[in-house]
């Protein structure tokens, strides 16, 4: 659906993309992951034509994206960074033009509107001023807009930036309503979100792309298991049964009164649960809970970009 | 044509939902009402065109404002990154927001038309000088807003793009006080370029292709270059 090749993007002296090239297959979901100005805007605003590479070579479902540009821009819908309003259209007004903008046939276009709004909550606001509307619904109005002509290919830049962790939700929950049967490009720098949902990430770091793996293989890539003990009892008879395991790795307590919650990080083989537990008892202390924690992305992001590549 | 006609139909609609466009109004009407009076007292014979020639100067100071915004705005507040990237050609983006500006300067033209009717009533003008007139000031403010056009597809600051434009009419308005005291081919150029020689000519009711050749030539180049100049993007 996607193949980038070797894409170089310089401003000036200044290389922004190095070397790019990725495939992506018709309803992949796929999250761009990385620091503030590690390139993805750039990347994504060269996908969309509205840069041109420098070098290299960009085709969108068979089209090259340079010389069959319109047709490239016809089937992907796109949110850019700053969700671009009209801020005294309103939101029906302003999503009709988009609908007109991007080829919606005329007699369809109030059925489209009509169902964008409703798929993306705005039903309430469609006579209301996009200016005097709050960011969540902005954002949503922005989602709205890039999904108007139904299109094969969703790019979404950083589409929670800036939002409370309610509107988070509904705009996380909105995508995973629209992504359905289509190719899909989130950007963003919070890696929680990408977990959530993509399927595929690629870590992209001064402009070079660092990891291009499926999600679930970059978490077990990982070969560390995490637990959390709570354990009622003396806080120092407990600590010296952890600390005096050798299998632990690493521990750190979190005590309130006489409960305490017991972060280890073990080898992911580690089978000795049993004499553990056993210790534990004979150190006259009662085991409450026992959790296994599932690695998150997070920590595999920063066991990857600290250990084997910033060198 | 549907795109163009979409961008043309915002445009307007963004057109009378600023209050810039209401101000435009009140000064294009206010200040005819006293010039107009003021050249209805003085010579007697009712002609409309000392007030084209007021109208002129006018609108060289009125249509920057107008169309500052046009592409400063868009590019300030990012709109312009969803309007390239929709399947919309450069010219029908161009051309969608130029008829926009025009048509709404056409608006306010048409409402000096009332005028037109007060002066038939009070003497008999000559019909074919206001029609001309008319046209003529028609064609100039469409090259004025053509150059505003560009010169906001310049930049991402409304006021830079306005004084841009200032500077521009300035030169094409006033270079004939300049160039008074020259000779010769310069001259001649000159002469062509202010577009106070033509408008001149229109008012007075003689109307010749070389006027109406400046005119839309100055439009097309002024398109071109907007054209030129949205498609450098980086
Ligand atoms: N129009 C531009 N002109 C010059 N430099 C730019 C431009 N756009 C982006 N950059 C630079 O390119 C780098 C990547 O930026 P960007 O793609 O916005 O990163 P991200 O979206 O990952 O935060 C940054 O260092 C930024 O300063
Ligand atoms: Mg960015």
């Amino acid at each position: 659906m996607i193949i980038v090749q070797k894409v170089n993007k310089f401003f000036g002296d200044f290389r922004a993309l190095n070397d790019i090239s990725f495939e992506i297959c018709k309803g992949e979901i796929v999250g761009f992951l990385g620091q503030n100005g590690a390139g993805k805007t750039t990347l994504m605003r060269i996908l969309t034509s509205y840069y041109l590479a420098t070098s290299g070579k960009v085709e969108i479902d068979g089209n090259d994206i340079v010389r069959h540009s319109l047709l490239c821009r016809k089937k992907i819908g796109y949110l850019p960074e700053n969700p671009p309003l009209y801020m005294n259209l309103t939101v029906r007004d302003y999503l009709k033009y988009s609908a007109s903008l991007k080829d919606v046939e005329i007699k369809k276009q109030k059925m489209q509107v009509d169902r964008v709004l409703d798929d993306c909550n705005l039903k309430d606001v469609q006579n209301k001023h996009i200016s005097i509307l709050s960011k969540g619904y902005k954002q949503r109005v922005g989602i709205a807009q890039s999904i108007i002509n139904d299109p094969q290919v969703l790019i979404l830049d950083e589409p929670t930036i800036g939002l409370d962790p309610l509107q988070i939700l509904q705009v996380r929950q909105l995508i995973k309503r629209i992504e359905d049967k289509r190719t899909v490009i989130i950007s963003t720098h919070i890696l929680s979100e990408i977990e959530q949902i993509a399927k595929r990430v690629l870590v992209i770091k001064n402009g070079e792309i660092l990891i291009d793996r499926p999600i679930s293989v970059l978490l077990d890539e990982e070969n560390i298991s995490r637990f959390v003990f709570v354990v009622k009892g003396d806080r120092n008879e407990i600590e010296k049964v952890f600390i005096n395991s050798k299998e632990i790795i690493s521990e750190s307590f979190d005590s309130c009164g006489d409960v305490h919650s017991v972060k280890v990080k073990v080898l992911q083989n580690w089978t000795n649960h049993n004499e553990l537990i056993h210790k534990i008892i004979r150190a006259k202390a009662e085991l409450v809970e026992v959790k296994k924690l599932k690695p998150t992305l997070e920590e595999v992001f920063i066991s990857k970009v600290s250990n084997q590549y910033i060198k | 044509m549907d795109k163009i006609f979409a961008i043309v139909k915002k445009e307007l609609l963004v057109y009378f939902k600023s209050p810039i466009a209401y101000i435009v109004l009140i000064i294009t009407i206010s200040v005819f009402n006293t010039f107009f009076f003021t050249i209805i007292d003085q010579n007697k014979e009712a002609t409309l065109r000392d007030v084209f020639l007021v109208m002129e100067f006018l609108f060289m100071f009125i249509i920057p404002l107008l169309t500052m915004k046009v592409f400063s705005e868009e590019k300030f507040s990012g709109t312009m990154e969803f309007l390239m990237t929709t399947p919309t050609s450069n010219t029908q983006i161009v051309l969608g927001k130029y008829i926009g500006s025009l048509l709404f300067f056409t608006s306010i033209i048409v409402f000096t038309f009332i005028y037109y009717l007060i002066i038939e009533m009070f003497g008999s003008p000559d019909k074919l000088a206001v029609l001309t007139g008319y046209l003529g000031i028609w064609l100039e403010g469409a090259f004025f807003i053509a150059i505003g056009v560009l010169t906001s597809s310049w930049t991402r600051n409304q006021i830079v793009s306005a004084i841009t434009s200032y500077v521009i009419l300035f030169l094409l308005y006033f270079s004939m006080i300049y160039v008074k005291y020259l000779g010769g081919m310069s001259y001649d150029i000159i002469h062509y370029l202010s577009t106070s020689t033509h408008l001149k000519n229109f008012a007075q009711g003689s109307v010749s292709v070389s006027d109406v050749v400046y005119y839309l030539s100055g439009i097309m180049l002024c398109i071109l270059l907007t054209r030129v100049s949205i498609e450098n993007r980086i």
